[in-house]
């Protein structure tokens, strides 16, 4: 059974002229980590909210096929039971996701696991744990409201890591990360997938995630045209029809005339371009 | 007016109560400057951007925008010499159409409707924002609502950009956007101060660095001496490229170096 899976899943936000989301079929799987990209309108960030159930729930709207999260339709109302806590999505803004009332990022991190009624000690160590993975063990005692914004996401992937989810749908998770957080991250990924974990990210961080992912899929005008291991589809012309976008050095290739496949890394352009 | 630097800040210091941010940044910038605030997660930057505009305030030490010390001034004050685009900026918009959201801050200005018309509509067709001027800025996707608060930063053609991870989030003909909007807007005057992560656009189009470490700033050097340098900071795929193919002092952009490539007779298949 897939993690994720749509089967002709379409959205439409309230009011809006076209949906968001069409005709959609898309699957994701336990230890493997999804990478979705597009343009901008594509739909990744739509397929996100709806495998959380946040759409239509609290955007409005209308859905319409089938989706289902660890086997469970997310908009019922009985999912909760289902799904609380097995699923960790994190927004690309942090900074609206921290509770609120947390006086520390130790508290903020320990937040669902003591809604969750984990006794003490489990909640102790797995908040130490998932502080020392984001590598913010220095932060447990700050107010999370005064954090910067790369520590505010490194606090919310934090929170979402102590409840050690089955599926993980992350939208630029490392937008406001340093060089050594994007790092970070992206082996936390692949940690999270080797235990067993499905991960969704999506990202435009084309030059971060091409040997970071399993599998790439890219969307256009609401749903997946494209869909294979990143270093197939990143060398390919039909990743740009798509509107998405390929590694810095396929798109120097691209820009220079150069016919598909395309290097994707350095060593690749030199090779190609080298006297 | 022509000697005035966009900005200035002298010996500043500044806390968050008893957490020391920053102790003793002094730095200028000239008209035209294209300056990358780099630093870790926690460092620093987005608190000096804001001591720039005005919505902070320093403990010691002066900050000068556009000619005029901050003190005692508000970010309203300095919104004609100042754009500044937000980290998050979906909470810096809040007008019900793109058009009135970019024309907010000339009409606070007391521009005439015809120039805050020719204005807005100028800088939506230099962000390719033209077809959704008549929308709710809340109707739009997130990176989308990002290049309408840039939009809203640049109307006023401030003499300094003042830009919290511009490129954050966006799709590649965004991005491409930005970076071209920035160089254009180098070129014609203004000082650009940004603070990113995204190393190959500010090689793309800055060119120097301020490294934030310690509460001070640790390194202050043109930018491509420290790309690839420094362990937090490596040179991002094209400036690499160029490097290793000996273009050296070439810009690191794909418009750029492309034509280099072009005329090379080694452009066939992938080398295995």
């Amino acid at each position: 059974m897939s993690a994720l899976l749509f089967k002709g899943a379409g959205f439409t936000y309230p009011g809006a002229p076209s949906p968001a989301l069409r005709d959609c079929v898309l699957h994701a799987d336990a230890g493997s980590i999804t990478w979705l990209t597009g343009a901008l309108g594509a739909g990744t960030s739509t397929a996100l909210l709806l495998a959380a159930g946040l759409a239509p729930r609290h955007t409005g709207g209308e859905r319409t096929g089938t989706v289902l999260t660890l086997g469970v339709d997310p908009a019922l109302p009985s999912s909760g039971a289902a799904l609380g806590g097995r699923v960790a999505l994190v927004l690309p803004s942090p900074a609206t996701q921290l509770s609120g009332i947390a006086e520390t990022v130790f508290q903020e991190v320990a937040f669902a696991p003591a809604n969750l009624g984990w006794p003490r000690a489990r909640i102790t160590a797995r908040v130490s744990d998932a502080l020392t993975a984001l590598a913010i063990s220095h932060l447990a005692n700050r107010e999370p409201g005064t954090l910067s914004g790369g520590e505010m996401q490194r606090a919310v992937i934090a929170s979402m890591l102590v409840l050690e989810p089955d599926l993980w749908l992350l939208d630029e998770p490392t937008s406001a990360l340093d060089t050594a957080g994007r790092a970070l991250v992206h082996a936390l990924l692949r940690r999270e997938a080797v235990r067993g974990a499905a991960v969704v990210v999506a990202s435009e961080d084309t030059d971060g995630l091409h040997q970071v992912a399993d599998r790439l899929v890219v969307f256009a005008d609401g749903c997946p045209v494209l869909d294979g291991p990143p270093q197939e589809v990143l060398r390919g012309e039909r990743v740009w029809e798509a509107g998405a976008a390929s590694t810095a050095i396929a798109g120097l290739a691209r820009a220079a005339g150069n016919a598909a496949p395309r290097p994707l890394t350095v060593d690749e352009g030199v090779a190609r371009w080298a006297r | 007016m022509g000697t005035m630097k966009p900005l200035l800040m002298e010996g500043v210091h500044f806390a968050f109560g008893n957490a020391s941010v920053l102790e003793g940044v002094s730095l200028e910038m000239d008209a035209g400057a294209g300056v990358a605030l780099l630093g870790a997660n926690g460092a620093g930057k987005t608190t000096l951007t804001r001591l720039a505009m005005a919505l902070l305030h320093p403990d010691q030490g002066r900050v000068i925008t556009a000619g005029e010390p901050t003190a005692g001034r508000s970010p309203e004050d300095l919104a004609s010499a100042v754009g500044y685009l937000f980290q998050h900026p979906e909470a810096q918009l809040f007008a019900r159409t793109v058009r009135a959201e970019v024309g907010f801050g000339p009409e606070r200005l007391g521009w005439a409707t015809d120039r805050i018309g020719e204005a807005v509509d100028g800088v939506l067709l230099e962000l390719g924002l033209s077809t959704l001027a008549d929308h709710h800025p809340y109707d739009l996707p997130q990176p989308t609502r990002r290049l309408v608060a840039f939009a809203a930063a640049l109307v006023a053609r401030p003499q300094l950009l003042v830009l919290d991870e511009p490129t954050a989030g966006l799709d590649r003909a965004a991005r491409a956007r930005v970076a071209d909007v920035v160089l254009a807007r180098r070129a014609s005057g203004t000082a650009v101060l940004a603070v990113t992560h995204d190393l190959g656009f500010a090689a793309a189009v800055l060119d120097r660095a301020i490294v934030l470490a310690g509460r001070c700033i640790a390194q202050q050097l043109p930018l491509t001496e420290l790309l690839g340098d420094h362990p937090d900071f490596p040179a991002p795929p094209l400036l690499e490229l160029a490097r290793r193919l000996g273009l050296e002092g070439v810009r690191p952009a794909a418009a750029v170096l492309a034509p280099l490539l072009t005329s090379h007779p080694k452009t066939g298949t992938l080398e295995a």
